[in-house]
């Protein structure tokens, strides 16, 4: 495999009865915003932690660049783990700058580049700060800079929108969509499949430690039963569609849009032409599925703990 | 290890020391050290008399002898002296009457002080000037002597010899010295120790280590902590060893004459000795918490056998007899550091019995850190509830 792709390779993991990984296998191309979904539980932490060095697999293996990733290419990756971690009491600028070097950066560079995020990130007045002082959002940018700060080639960011406020995520999505563009190769993970649908160029979904859906987020929600809305003028309840018969089902109507599920994609033209048969046609489209739905198609059940944050394996 | 492995450890020893310097209570507690080592050499020096280097004046004769005979008197009384030749008599009663002068010895003739001293009256000065007066005339006899018995007492002397009915005895000022240096080794050891622990738990438990440990081996991690803060520790023992002797050698206090000086050593060697021994252990029990607050409790296994060590070092410094018991724990690595210097400052360590103890620590301080090292690396990322040292060897990491 060519340069910056990550490969993981049938990562499998087991906590006594619990399996967190189960032959897990997808690969990361650079270059792209790759989300890592799945609902709390479903081995998000344990995958990333492997491919960072801290927590090992009973089998498998993680390969970066077409190698098996090692200490010296772990220095090139930027992580920001789940549960955060920083010296409470160490201030801001020399907590980075600290990071930096330990990645590898000359003294003098370490302390620009930590300047230099601390800026792009909005906390340069924070530099003397501890930790411990500031407000939980600021606090999540001196987190998403310690893994920033070295310029690394591979970033691997464990729920970096959990606990962030509109602005954060704002910020958080400029630089994530940012630095695929200069070419990093990304992981973030998030168990808020339809937050983050609109972010992610590609995605790997996972449940219960096993892929259950991946590639670009424009062919996975294009993918599956085909439906159109169409919305007719004056006709409130969608009763034109009603003498549809065998080419549209009628799934739903809503404020006068009805969806439809079609047999095949053909039948669209013929649903419009009966729909301006009956009035002016507002609005006609097909229906792209969310995320939630990919996952749900795949695992036959609705995606679980789609909101509550918390302990995720 | 690689030059790039060694850089990453310093890079990690190196914030350990720039975080602990920032701390007040660390140059707080250096401090009070600092003054309690200053203070322990100071006011023994003091209840004994401000000064106990004298001067004393020589005049007429020739000058070596009568230097030789004033270094002797010296010697005897236990005082140190400085000479000073003198032109005549007058410039002698000036330098008395000024205070210059504590005594001055005239050829073979007399000894002149200030003021003639009451029998049984005991000033440094006036024991002084009694013992020149008896060497300055044994002196004049020796000289009057007939050739033959002169070259007689030279080769064997005029000394008769002394025997003892117990063994011979280190002083109390060693003994004093001995139990200073357990206490200072304890607390030491123990301040630093329970540092490192704090400090592992904090990485552990605000997970900063996750981040850290995605570009540093853990045994990096470990050997740059405990090398930080060793190199604190080896730099305020230099301090408080190096204040010590100036101070003793400024006051000419007996601290730092004889035996006393060297118990100062052995507890600075068994000091570091100790802290190579402990500090590893200490990291190994900070990562086995997850709470800052469990950091006394993770380590008080750790602390008690130095306890035992420093309690029972009273009993020996004051017994003319050490037990055999205090004897074994000088072999055992983790009493060791705190029982030997106390052995020596008794005068009850032979050469060998250092030489073995030096032998076993160095041994179980390798054998300590790949244990401590083996517990660190399984259990620093492993979070949750307190883990027990048994749970982490058994499971695999």
């Amino acid at each position: 495999m060519g340069r910056g792709v990550l490969e993981l390779i049938g990562l499998s993991r087991r906590f006594g009865e619990v399996i967190a990984l189960d032959q897990l296998s997808f690969t990361v191309p650079p270059g792209q915003v790759f989300g890592f979904l799945g609902p709390n539980g479903a081995g998000k932490t344990t995958a990333m932690r492997a491919i960072v060095g801290v927590a090992a697999v009973d089998s498998g293996e993680v390969r970066w660049n077409g190698q098996l990733i090692d200490q010296a290419a772990r220095s090139r990756i930027g992580y920001m783990p789940e549960e955060r971690g920083l010296y409470p009491a160490m201030q801001v600028t020399e907590q980075l700058s600290y990071l930096a070097r330990l990645h590898g950066l000359s003294a003098p560079r370490a302390r620009a580049a930590a300047a230099a995020w601390s800026e792009r990130l909005g906390i340069g007045d924070r530099g003397q700060a501890k930790i411990e002082t500031l407000s939980l959002g600021n606090q999540q940018r001196v987190q998403l800079a310690a893994a920033l700060v070295h310029d690394p080639e591979l970033l691997v960011l464990d729920e970096p929108f959990s606990g962030l406020d509109p602005a954060g995520v704002d910020a958080m999505s400029e630089v994530l969509a940012e630095r695929a563009a200069a070419g990093v190769t990304m992981l973030f993970s998030s168990h808020q499949l339809d937050l983050v649908e609109h972010l992610c160029e590609s995605v790997a979904i996972i449940h219960r430690g096993a892929l259950v859906a991946y590639g670009k987020v424009a062919d996975l929600t294009a993918s599956g039963p085909l439906r159109v809305f169409v919305r007719v003028a004056g006709d409130e309840a969608g009763r034109w569609a009603l003498g549809l018969g065998d080419i549209a089902v009628v799934e739903k109507v809503t404020g006068g849009t009805a969806v439809l599920g079609l047999r095949n994609r053909a039948d669209a033209q013929a649903v419009l032409d009966r729909a301006r048969a009956a009035g002016p046609v507002e609005e006609f489209g097909f229906v792209r599925r969310k995320l939630s739905e990919v996952f749900r198609d795949a695992v036959g059940s609705p995606a679980p703990a789609m909101s509550a944050p918390g302990a995720s394996a | 290890m690689t030059r790039h492995w060694w850089q990453l450890t310093g890079l990690v020893a190196g914030r350990e020391i720039a975080e602990r310097a920032r701390a007040k209570s660390f140059w707080i507690a250096s401090v009070v050290l600092l003054v309690a080592v200053a203070a322990g050499v100071l006011i023994p020096a003091a209840v004994h008399g401000s000064r106990s280097t004298a001067r004393v004046g020589v005049i007429g004769g020739p000058a070596p002898a009568l230097a030789q005979t004033v270094r002797e008197a010296g010697r005897i009384a236990g005082t140190s002296v400085t000479i000073a030749a003198l032109p005549d008599v007058a410039a002698a009663r000036a330098g008395l009457r000024s205070g210059s002068l504590a005594v001055v010895l005239v050829g073979d003739s007399e000894v002149l002080v200030k003021q003639k001293p009451v029998a049984g009256a005991g000033s440094p000065a006036a024991t002084l000037a009694g013992i020149l007066s008896q060497v300055g005339g044994l002196q004049k006899l020796y000289a009057e002597l007939p050739p033959s018995a002169a070259a007689r007492i030279t080769s064997s002397g005029i000394a008769l010899p002394i025997h003892g009915l117990t063994r011979p005895a280190r002083g109390l000022a060693s003994r004093i010295t001995g139990l200073a240096a357990a206490i200072l080794i304890y607390v030491i050891i123990l301040t630093y120790g329970i540092r490192i622990t704090i400090g592992v738990g904090e990485e552990k438990s605000s997970r900063v280590v996750e981040v850290l440990l995605t570009t540093l081996r853990p045994t990096q991690l470990l050997a740059g902590k405990v090398i930080g803060m060793g190199s604190l520790a080896l730099t305020q023992v230099v301090i408080l060893v190096g204040t010590y002797f100036a101070l003793g050698y400024a006051v000419g206090s007996s601290a730092v004459r004889g035996a006393a000086g060297g118990v100062v050593l052995a507890g600075a060697l068994w000091l570091l000795l100790g802290y190579m021994f402990y500090c590893t252990a200490y990291a190994a029990a900070g990562s086995l918490i997850n709470r800052q607050a469990d950091a006394y409790n993770a380590s008080l296994p750790l602390q008690l056998p130095l306890i035992l060590g420093y309690v029972l070092a009273y009993t020996a410094v004051y017994s003319s007899n050490v037990s055999w018991f205090y004897h074994l724990l000088g072999f055992v690595p983790f009493t060791a550091p705190v029982v030997m210097p106390v052995l020596v400052a008794v005068g009850a360590a032979p050469a060998w019995q250092m030489a073995l103890s030096v032998a076993i620590i160095v041994v179980s301080t390798v054998a300590m850190a790949r244990l401590a090292g083996k517990i660190y690396e399984r259990a620093i990322l492993r979070t949750g509830s307190r883990l027990r040292v048994r749970q982490v060897l058994r499971s695999a990491s």
